[in-house]
């Protein structure tokens, strides 16, 4: 098994996609730390305890990052054909599935936080600039990154989930754009009451990194998100052992 | 013994019969020839075999096991399938490393598969940028990587250049004397018909012979080819005396199994002009062309 996570790990290493989405996560993260500190309208002065707000900043683009690597991990292989061969050197499709749901939530989590460390640089060095040296020994630092790992980690699981599932990987990324952005939006109108949207796929994931508002707690959020994604992993290794490979 | 055996085979996708009930079976230590026209159902038979496809009824095997239920497959069977199995983005040497580190196999290994399919040179380039005969030379390194006693190829020549098909040759010969076994699949007789000790030829999905190569070679047929003014009355004269004879343009006939003395004295007696008489032999395609559209003109 632990070689199959690192076939995963040396298959994620060996393309420019990991490489790629790093770039854009980073320039996206200094956009963030800039939105924040230059436009200040109705927010509270930057002060040392401005950290955790600008470093929470690309926190949910990250999440959808994971989502995005665990998509590709998952679909691509089929997208790509090179599901036969590692289905020859793996013929317990199960273990393969089980392989790519620890190292994509892992490379997604390591994602997260290079590029919150990134940011974090990019926020002191300029909060410095404005003579204000924040505290990295603040607790709330310390839940917006352990928010961001753990949204990262399930965001990752589900992707995983999702592609197994679907296996085209065009059909997989729409369909989980049309979920987050179209379907849970129009249920969230349709339930009664309201407060029923906070088990949807994307409040869970929210209470994970904005707890907060009518939001599940981060344990109960954990729990559901973790639940969604074992649930599609399950019905979609399923379906991959089963299906044929032409 | 038998390395492969194929037993009942039966493969239905939707109303679509690929495979028919097909049975065969490789011995160890032996090169064959799994032959048929495209759409024979060769390249489902071989995933079946390799575990990828699931059959209807019936069973294939490698050693008594399904693919799926050997140890370490890879280190038992290598396999070549369809050539684009590559994500274009990674280059030859990683995508081999990305096999072997899944597979446990020492990471040397790698480059000696390189050298042994003569890609060293392009080890660093991304896939995507390969043309086909590398992508076969590729996917050649991949089926070696485990030095595995079986190899089973679908159609390892698609796409390979005069040069290339030699070079496949002179490997299968060389992995034959190793003693290895080896099914290898083509549409093209003449491709494999220079390695392989026996063929399998399949065609609609069903078996049509399996024989070993010399058996094929004893059922082409000597044929006499006259050209006469008299076409028509010569192959009545020799359908007379059970001689198959078709027309072949205006004043020629070609006779099937028949020399060229019979011939001539059935021209002779009746007195027909004969301006022109030559023995020939069908040739292997010939009998492959002949077994395969009997068998696809029959269902």
């Amino acid at each position: 098994m632990i070689r199959l996570v690192r076939a995963e790990f040396t298959k994620l290493r060996t393309t420019r996609l990991i490489y790629g989405m790093a770039a854009v996560m980073a320039a996206f993260a200094v956009l963030t730390v800039a939105a924040n500190i230059l436009d200040r309208q109705g927010a509270p002065p930057l002060a040392a305890d401005s950290l955790p707000m600008l470093v929470g900043g690309p926190v949910t683009l990250l999440s959808g990052a994971a989502l995005l690597l665990g998509i590709l991990g998952m679909a691509g292989e089929f997208r790509h054909q090179t599901v036969t061969q590692t289905f020859l050197v793996t013929p317990d499709r199960g273990r393969v599935v089980a392989a790519k749901l620890v190292a994509y939530p892992l490379a997604g989590i390591a994602l997260a936080l290079s590029i919150l460390a990134f940011t974090a640089a990019v926020a002191t060095g300029w909060l410095a600039a404005k003579g204000i040296t924040p505290s990295l020994l603040d607790a709330r630092l310390g839940r917006v990154l352990l928010g961001a790992v753990l949204a990262a980690g399930l965001c990752g699981l589900v992707g995983v989930g999702v592609a197994a599932l679907v296996r085209n990987q065009v059909a997989a990324l729409v369909g989980v754009l049309v979920w987050v952005l179209l379907v849970e939006g129009l249920l969230m109108s349709l339930l009664n009451p309201p407060s029923l949207g906070k088990w949807l796929p994307s409040a869970a994931a929210a209470a994970l990194t904005n707890p907060g508002g009518g939001q599940l707690s981060r344990l109960a959020g954990t729990l559901l998100l973790a639940g969604y994604a074992l649930a599609l992993a399950l019905a979609g290794t399923r379906l991959v052992v089963r299906r044929d490979i032409t | 013994m038998a390395v492969i055996t194929i037993d009942g085979l039966t493969k239905r996708f939707g109303n679509i019969v690929a495979v028919d009930d097909l049975s065969f079976a490789v011995d160890q230590g032996t090169v064959v020839g799994f032959l048929g026209p495209n759409g024979a159902g060769k390249t489902t038979t071989l995933r079946t075999l390799l575990g990828l496809v699931t059959p209807t009824a019936g069973s294939a095997r490698i050693d008594g096991k399904p693919y799926r239920a050997l140890a370490d497959p890879i280190r038992h069977v290598g396999a070549v399938l369809e050539a684009s199995s590559f994500h274009p983005g990674r280059s030859a040497r990683h995508h081999l490393r990305v096999v072997a580190t899944a597979a446990g196999l020492p990471l040397a290994r790698v480059d000696q598969v390189l050298d042994q399919v003569a890609l060293t040179q392009a080890a660093h380039r991304r896939v995507g940028g390969f043309s086909l005969g590398m992508r076969q030379r590729l996917g050649l390194a991949t089926a070696l990587l485990g030095d595995p006693q079986v190899l089973i190829l679908d159609e390892p020549a698609n796409g390979l250049d005069p040069e290339g098909v030699h070079w496949l040759r002179g490997l299968l010969r060389q992995l034959a004397d190793q003693g290895h076994t080896v099914l290898v699949s083509s549409h093209v007789l003449a491709e494999v018909a220079q390695t392989v000790d026996q063929v399998v030829i399949i065609a609609s999905g069903r078996l049509v012979t399996q024989s070993t190569l010399a058996a094929l070679t004893a059922r082409t047929d000597q044929l006499v080819r006259v050209r006469t003014p008299q076409a028509e009355t010569l192959r009545s004269l020799l359908a007379a005396q059970g001689i198959q004879a078709n027309p072949d343009g205006a004043d020629q006939l070609l006779v099937i199994g028949a020399t060229t003395e019979t011939v001539g004295q059935t021209a002779a007696a009746a007195g027909i002009v004969i301006y022109e008489m030559g023995a020939e032999r069908s040739n292997l395609e010939d009998v492959f062309l002949q077994l395969t559209s009997q068998q696809g003109a029959g269902s």
